[in-house]
């Protein structure tokens, strides 16, 4: 087949996609080496790589912009309101897919709709609640958000391969007198490990890269999470380059090391979103 | 009858959790803020019923209009630039007019990681005086001098926040299209070429009628994203200068976390939740048509 094709369309897909890459990389490539940069270096040239490479930008980074806390607040709303919306996701996915109950069609369709509500619809009156609620300010007025917000896309994805699930194989080990949950636990939730992946992988991007909850639902450096603080910070000291573009970098690795790692499924992840709605 | 109560605690178990917690963090403070739109409330005492005074002050706001018209040139380019751009990086990696395919996906896919502060970031330094982009202008124009000006201007300043969006998400409407073209048989497109059908044709009717269920999926995608978009432009330029570049939620968050009009604020949430499902109810009219045209 490729030899009927003429050169002239491979050459002009070739520079189609050569000036895509170069775009698309092109910044992260000089973010990366600019961080290792002095930033007397930078206000001279700020394209040519760095002469003197040196780490201090980073030092001085974490250090003023208490970026390890940052890291670490990051790290557990991410971690616990993925776990957590996985779970529940997959639970209640069960739930929808085998039950057949009313109750269960309307919740489904609440979860659905869900998809179209945006996080300042919600924001006034959350932040109200939490503050009468007291948990403002809170590491788990942070998280509960997180966990809500990821539910819609995941309760779809999971009902929906659930759903696919052979019945025989449900009702063969409820007619042996195991339990429902103890279906669930046994039977729904190996069997659901890809989608359970998939999830997790979407919950976790989108978890690590929040930024408004965050922001809004916290007060104070010790509770922000890394975007949070990578704004504020990089905002206010614009003159250092050196530290800022360090500054992103920290904010940055983690998720460059997660696309190395898990990248096919993260494609495959937003396709099967694209395709379930 | 005790199997059927323990099915229905089970379901109870299973589904609950999930629902209560999505119930009050979603579904009360949607109800909340569309009975908060019709007060006057600034976050202490009882809220006052204004009726419909909040909604009329909007739309006769001239920064919300502009907010507005900043919104919707953010939808013209995620319909227009994104998601077209995105089919024909995915139809040249499709039919392999290219070597490496997966390093280009992979390369083009990049941005999506990456936080949208950080982005923003990273883009106000590729424009700064330091940037790459005065940098390479200066090359080519010759002057010296040149620095980035365009968010002097009241018109132009949305532009490059129009750019870096459309940087950010191509790569996603890339990787749906090559999920999707993947699933026409190869055995069709064969047959076709064997047929002597030309390459334009392939695509007119073959790949574009398979395409249109996903393309009103992914503008579906791209007008509620549209309407959400607050991190990258916030991050970037505050709604910044004068204004300029404001969208509707940031418009949104001003009034309510700045001017405390927790009433006002809440109406204009209601508004773009409003302004989402219209816009999506007339697209579905448009791909409605349009589907019916292909079959």
């Amino acid at each position: 087949m490729s030899e009927r094709r003429s050169a002239p369309w491979k050459i002009a897909a070739y520079a189609v996609l050569g000036v895509f890459t170069v775009l698309s990389v092109g910044p992260l490539v000089w973010l990366l080496y600019s961080s290792f940069k002095p930033t007397a270096e930078i206000a001279m040239s700020s394209i040519a790589l760095p002469k003197d490479w040196t780490l201090s930008n980073y030092a001085k980074a974490w250090r003023l912009g208490d970026l390890g806390t940052a890291f670490l607040n990051s790290v557990i709303y991410t971690s616990v309101g993925t776990a957590a919306t996985a779970f529940l996701a997959v639970a209640a996915g069960y739930g929808f897919a085998k039950f057949s109950y009313r109750v269960g069609r309307i919740a489904y369709s609440l979860f659905v709709a869900g998809l179209l509500i945006t996080v300042h619809a919600v924001v006034v009156p959350l932040f109200v609640m939490e503050s009468r609620l007291g948990i403002y300010n809170t590491r788990l007025g942070v998280i509960l958000p997180y966990i809500a917000f990821g539910l819609p896309t995941a309760v779809l994805l999971a009902t929906a391969y659930i759903k696919a699930v052979p019945d025989s194989l449900v009702e063969s080990a409820t007619i042996d007198g195991a339990s429902y949950l103890k279906v669930f636990a046994a039977i729904i939730m190996p069997v659901s490990t890809p989608v359970l992946g998939t999830i997790a992988i979407l919950t976790f991007l989108n978890n690590w890269n929040e930024f408004i909850f965050a922001y809004l639902l916290t007060s104070g450096r010790k509770l922000k999470s890394l975007p949070v603080s990578v704004n504020s910070f990089a905002g206010v000291l614009n003159t250092d380059y050196g530290m800022q573009f360090a500054a992103l970098m920290v904010a940055t690795l983690p998720m460059l090391l997660f696309y190395a790692v898990f990248r096919n499924q993260l494609m495959r992840g937003f396709a099967e979103g694209a395709l379930k709605e | 009858m005790k199997t059927k109560n323990l099915k229905g605690a089970s379901f109870a178990a299973l589904v609950l959790p999930a629902t209560l917690l999505y119930l009050a963090v979603i579904v009360v403070p949607v109800a909340v803020s569309f009975f908060l739109g019709f007060t006057e409330w600034k976050g202490f005492g009882a809220p006052r019923f204004v009726g419909l005074a909040n909604y009329l002050r909007i739309f006769k706001d001239p920064i919300f209009l502009h907010s507005l018209r900043n919104n919707l040139l953010i939808i013209a380019v995620s319909v227009l630039g994104q998601i077209p751009l995105g089919f024909v990086l995915a139809y040249m990696l499709y039919r392999k007019l290219v070597k490496g395919t997966k390093f280009f996906e992979a390369m083009i896919f990049l941005p999506i990681t990456v936080s949208p502060i950080v982005v923003a970031i990273l883009w106000n330094m590729v424009l700064s005086p330091v940037g790459i982009f005065p940098w390479l202008m200066r090359r080519l124009t010759g002057n010296p001098d040149y620095v980035f000006k365009i968010f002097e201007d009241k018109n132009l300043a949305i532009l490059p926040p129009l750019f870096v969006l459309l940087w950010m998400f191509t790569g996603l409407y890339m990787i749906m299209f090559i999920a999707n073209l993947q699933r026409i048989p190869r055995s069709v497109i064969e047959a076709a070429v064997i047929d002597g059908a030309t390459e334009p044709l392939i695509l007119r009717k073959i790949i574009f009628p398979s395409m249109v269920g996903l393309i009103f999926t992914m503008t579906i995608f791209a007008i509620s994203g549209s309407l959400k978009s607050f991190d990258l432009i916030f991050a970037m330029t505050g709604g910044g200068p004068a204004r300029y570049t404001e969208v509707i939620a940031i418009y949104m968050y001003s009034n309510t976390f700045v001017y405390y009009n927790y009433g006002y604020g809440s109406a204009v949430s209601i508004v773009i939740v409003a302004l989402s499902v219209v816009l999506i109810a007339l697209s579905r009219g448009i791909f409605k048509r349009l589907e019916d045209k292909y079959e």
